[in-house]
């Protein structure tokens, strides 16, 4: 490993400098981020253009405006060392902990039965996507600072820091964010040295958790539809059993080949209930195929290998602990979002990160992959 | 393992990673390649619509090629009831429809735009018809207003047109929407062509009365069949693929429109000048109802079937409304839905007298010389009862010529009481088609009856409160001779009788429909013949010449000199055109004689056998004789007169 001590700041050197972060972008990760955005507002605008003779190109525009903005988070966060997240990680997990007290206050405003949002003129945030990525700091910072060595204190320590946004984002009720922060939480817990006894002791927690849920009023009956949905699609009386039989009838349409660009003729009619957010799956499979559609998922599987290869390069432990992180955040998404598509998971509110229209999603997917290139293109320095 | 290196752990994660994929590629695999034809499928009928398109119907020709029943496109206000229960001011949009529907030459009420709209036989698939041909400054309006008047839209439909007006509404018939239970039972027809099944929709028109509903089969088009893709709300977006309607089989009738108008016109003018007046005997005539009926002696064919009063068939084309089909049952006490010519019953009076001599001569009962003292009553049984001639005449000793030409009863009553203990007199009725119906091909048709000793003591057997006695007695006999009592005939049998008699003996079946043909813009062979329908031939009269020569004689001179009808054919060229005819005269218990008169001609050749029969319309020759005449001088080709005014009459 090389000193250290090189001068970050002196422009004259780096540019010989075989340690300077600027050699170290990782081309691949590059192209499938590149190609999945691209993909993502082809596919948001024909999930939304409508069946003619006049198209609507809103999510179109706005979807490119996320993209663009998205890439520029991506840009400043692969170019600002990643350490500094290790600096600010506290003061980035208390501000969104903030916005997530303050989007359940009237303040915040509802969508589709969830008070997730604040609404900023056209558009509206949504403070729980940040809290993915300030989770992911904050665990990675706790997790680096105990260097593996985690007692009871410490865990509960990481359980509340995990478990505040949780708490949070249930009472919007966004159970989707809440399984994905699980996910993120679970594998840094994993990675970053917790002992084999509490594992079990939280999967046992974790399992009674789930029963007890299922079985109190907690869950809205939508969700409960959705998930006896999912153990009984035959039930036609169900509204969540439409969703998944429209859902995979439009990836069957697809084919071997698809039907072409803008010739889907479920996604062109509308079929898919929200396709262009939960569903946006089903408008590739439908338009591009088996072909596309397996193209579109090694993109991701590449994504999600890079992303595992650099948690195992980062310099530091901290860089390792942000990246599994972001890879959890990552292959939760997919294998849900893609998974409940396909009638193999049960439906949940989770969009599948840069193919999924939405501005907070988008932006915080990338400019999370921009943070693991930055933990990249520093391993040397 | 707690303190088994990250690295480890990280591979399980990488490994737990890669499982996730693995299951997502064969997920896809098994929807998109293995399950992809059985979900597909699936995904069609999700998003098609299949929708039939109601096909014209085939049109109707009278024997010349006359147009009687043709199509035209009507406009039809529709309203998409899936998407209208959405809406939410409901009622306002409706009186705002009313309102325009009213102001462009459709007077519409709120509630019968929303009976329509809340009947239930009408898919919600489809738009509903609310209202009917509505003008085109109606479909305008709403173009222009599209954004106030959502889920309204105006659709084009074939509608019937009669360009005769209300001639021959009886024999045409007139169509309807189909009823529910229609809708279950109906067996619909087969394509000539193409083989294709005539299906019937909710909303299908179909043949309610005359030859539309007993040809319902042919006239009724091959739905064409439209495959409509829909959206996710229902709403069509665009269609998937379209097998045009076909229009249905033309059909040509017998009937002569012009024929059928002159003994309709007459018939109406004769009735109308009667009625109100007074026959002989002081009784006023009602003159409710008649009805002619012209055949073609050699063929069966129909060439006229007048019936008063009667209906307008294009009352129906948008609906009837139950107030004006209530009026139309009751038209001065009796039902304009009804055809007198083939459902009305009627004693036959001596018009029947062609049957009693038939069964007398045929049986040797008398030749046609055979002479018999007629002095104007004749006694019979015991105690005695007196049977008399019309007025009491006496007409000395008469053979039968004679005794048919100037319709001695008395002659008449003496063969019956001669018959009497037989069964003669009703098996050559039923020899000359009586007593049963003969099979024309319209719908409604009366049997008529001819009684026998053992019906009648059924009759009274079955029903002792109507018949006060089961007895067949001589009189009733005596009666039947003169076509009385214990007999009924509708006045397509009587003209059959005549036709048959006319031809020689042979009994055809009436047919009013004579061919079907393909439509005038079919695809192969616009225009020609799918089929003729043959004569049917149901039965034969026995008439050698001993039997037939005398009858011939007798009613050759009913028209002329002395004969009963003579008075109506003063002024009718015999000599270019002899009818050969008798008079009738029914009484009814009560009311005003049932006026006959049923004939043929021209005499040798005959080309028509022509008969009339009036309802409370007095002696034989005044009323149904002149209507008969009127309607022979279209068929001679002389000169055309007007009804004369109703006279007090003057024999039977």
């Amino acid at each position: 490993m090389l000193p250290s001590s090189v001068s970050r700041h002196d422009s004259n050197r780096s540019r010989r400098d075989p340690t300077a972060p600027a050699r170290h972008i990782d081309p691949l990760l590059m192209l499938s981020v590149a190609a999945l955005s691209i993909v993502g507002i082809i596919a948001v605008y024909s999930a939304t253009r409508g069946p003619g003779p006049t198209y609507s190109s809103s999510y179109l525009f706005k979807q490119t405006a996320f993209v663009g903005i998205g890439a520029g988070a991506f840009v400043i966060f692969s170019i600002v060392d990643y350490r500094k997240l290790h600096d600010w990680a506290w003061a980035f997990y208390g501000l969104t902990t903030l916005m997530l007290v303050l989007v359940i206050s009237p303040l915040g405003s509802q969508s589709k039965g969830a008070q997730a949002w604040f609404a900023l003129g056209p558009f509206q945030l949504q403070p729980a996507e940040f809290a993915k990525l300030s989770l992911i700091g904050a665990l990675g910072f706790l997790l680096s600072e105990f260097r593996g060595d985690i007692d009871v204190r410490r865990l509960f320590s990481l359980l509340g820091v995990a478990g505040l946004p949780m708490i949070l984002i249930l009472v919007q009720p966004d159970l989707g964010l809440v399984l994905i922060l699980t996910a993120i939480a679970l594998a840094m817990l994993l990675v970053g040295g917790l002992p084999t006894k509490f594992i079990v002791v939280l999967t046992l927690v974790g399992l009674i958790g789930i029963f007890g849920a299922l079985n109190s009023p907690v869950l809205k009956e939508y969700q409960i539809n959705r998930l006896t949905a999912f153990a009984n699609p035959e039930d036609k009386s169900n509204p969540a059993v439409y969703n998944i039989d429209q859902s995979q009838q439009a990836i069957a349409t697809g084919g071997v080949t698809g039907e072409g660009l803008f010739n889907g003729p479920q996604t062109k009619l509308g079929f898919v209930p929200e396709q262009q957010t939960d569903f946006i799956f089903t408008a590739v499979a439908e338009q591009f195929g088996f072909v596309g559609a397996a193209i579109v998922l090694l993109l991701y599987g590449l994504l999600c290998y890079r992303i595992w290869r650099i948690a195992q390069i980062a310099k530091d432990s901290f860089g390792s602990y942000v990246c599994i992180g972001v890879l959890a955040m990552f292959a939760f998404s997919i294998f849900e979002n893609v998974g409940m598509a396909m009638g193999i998971m049960p439906v949940t509110g989770i969009p599948l990160l840069l193919l999924s229209a939405g501005g907070s999603s988008t932006v915080t997917a990338l400019a999370a992959l921009g943070l693991v290139m930055s933990v990249h293109a520093r391993r040397f320095q | 393992m707690d303190t088994a290196s990250p690295r480890t752990r990280m591979s399980l994660v990488g490994v737990v990673v890669i499982g996730c994929f693995m299951a997502l590629f064969a997920r896809l695999w098994y929807l998109q390649v293995m399950e992809a034809p059985r979900l597909q499928v699936q995904a069609i009928a999700n998003r098609t619509r299949v929708v039939a398109v109601e096909a014209p119907r085939g049109r109707i020709l009278d024997v010349n090629g006359k147009v009687l029943v043709d199509n035209r496109t009507s406009l039809a206000v529709t309203i998409d009831r899936a998407a209208f229960k959405k809406l939410p001011d409901q009622a306002d949009l409706v009186n705002r429809l009313a309102d325009v529907l009213t102001r462009y030459g459709t007077p519409t009420k709120v509630s019968s735009l929303e009976k329509r709209y809340a009947d239930v036989q009408f898919n919600d698939l489809y738009p509903v018809p609310v209202a009917t041909d509505v003008s085109e400054e109606v479909q305008w309006y709403l173009a222009e207003h599209a954004d106030d008047f959502p889920t309204v839209g105006v659709e084009r439909r074939s509608t019937r047109v009669y360009p005769y007006g209300a001639a021959a509404g009886n024999v045409l018939g007139y169509v309807g929407r189909i009823t529910a239970e229609k809708l279950k039972v109906a067996e619909p027809g087969i394509d000539p062509d193409s083989g294709a099944v005539k299906s019937y929709q909710s909303d299908s028109t179909i043949g309610l009365a005359g030859v539309e509903s007993t040809y319902e089969k042919d006239l009724r088009g091959t739905p064409g069949v439209e495959m409509i893709e829909v959206d996710s709300k229902n709403r069509p977006v665009g269609t998937s693929a379209y097998q045009a309607p076909k229009p249905g089989t033309d059909i040509q009738l017998h009937i002569d429109i012009d024929v059928q108008m002159r003994a309709e016109q007459s018939l109406q003018d004769k009735l109308l000048r009667l009625r109100g007046t007074n026959q002989r005997d002081g009784t006023l005539r009602n003159a409710t109802a008649g009805s002619v009926v012209v055949m073609d002696p050699q063929t069966g064919g129909v060439v006229a079937l007048a019936t008063y009063p009667t209906y307008d068939p294009r009352e129906f084309v948008n609906g009837i409304s139950q107030e004006r089909y209530d009026q139309l049952t009751d038209v001065d006490g009796v039902s304009a839905l009804i055809d007198r010519s083939i459902s009305g019953q009627y004693a036959p009076g001596s018009t029947f007298k062609l049957v009693t001599a038939t069964a007398a001569l045929s049986n040797g009962l008398i030749t046609g010389g055979t002479s018999y003292n007629d002095q104007g009553v004749y006694t019979v049984g015991n105690p005695a009862q007196e049977f008399t001639n019309a007025g009491s005449v006496r007409n000395g000793t008469i053979s039968l010529p004679t005794a048919l030409t100037i319709s001695s009863d008395v002659y008449f009553y003496w063969l019956g009481d001669r018959m009497d203990g037989s069964k003669l007199i009703q098996d050559t009725a039923a020899a000359y088609g009586f007593d049963k119906r003969t099979g024309i091909d319209l719908p409604n048709e009366s049997s008529g009856y001819v009684l026998t000793p053992e019906e009648k003591k059924a009759l009274k057997d079955k029903y002792p409160d109507s018949y006060s006695d089961g007895t067949w007695y001589t009189g009733d006999n005596v009666q039947l001779a003169v076509g009385q009592n214990v007999i009924v005939v509708t006045p397509l049998q009587l003209a059959r009788a005549y036709a048959a008699f006319a031809n020689g003996g042979t009994l055809y079946t009436p047919h009013v429909v004579w061919r079907l043909l393909r439509p005038k813009n079919s695809e192969v062979d616009p225009g020609g013949v799918i089929s003729v329908i043959e004569p049917v031939v149901t039965g034969t009269v026995e008439l050698p010449p001993d039997v037939r020569d005398p009858i011939v004689a007798g009613l050759s001179r009913v028209t002329t000199g002395l004969g009963t009808g003579s008075s109506a054919f003063i002024g009718f060229d015999q000599q270019a055109f002899p009818v050969v005819g008798k008079t009738g005269t029914a009484q009814v218990e009560g009311k005003a004689d049932t006026s006959l008169f049923a004939s043929y001609g021209p005499g040798l050749f005959p080309r028509y056998a022509v008969t009339a029969v009036m309802e409370e319309s007095g002696f034989g020759a005044e009323a149904s004789g002149e209507v008969v005449r009127h309607v022979y001088e279209i068929l001679a080709g002389q000169t055309i007169t007007d009804a004369a005014p109703a006279s007090s009459g003057s024999s039977d």
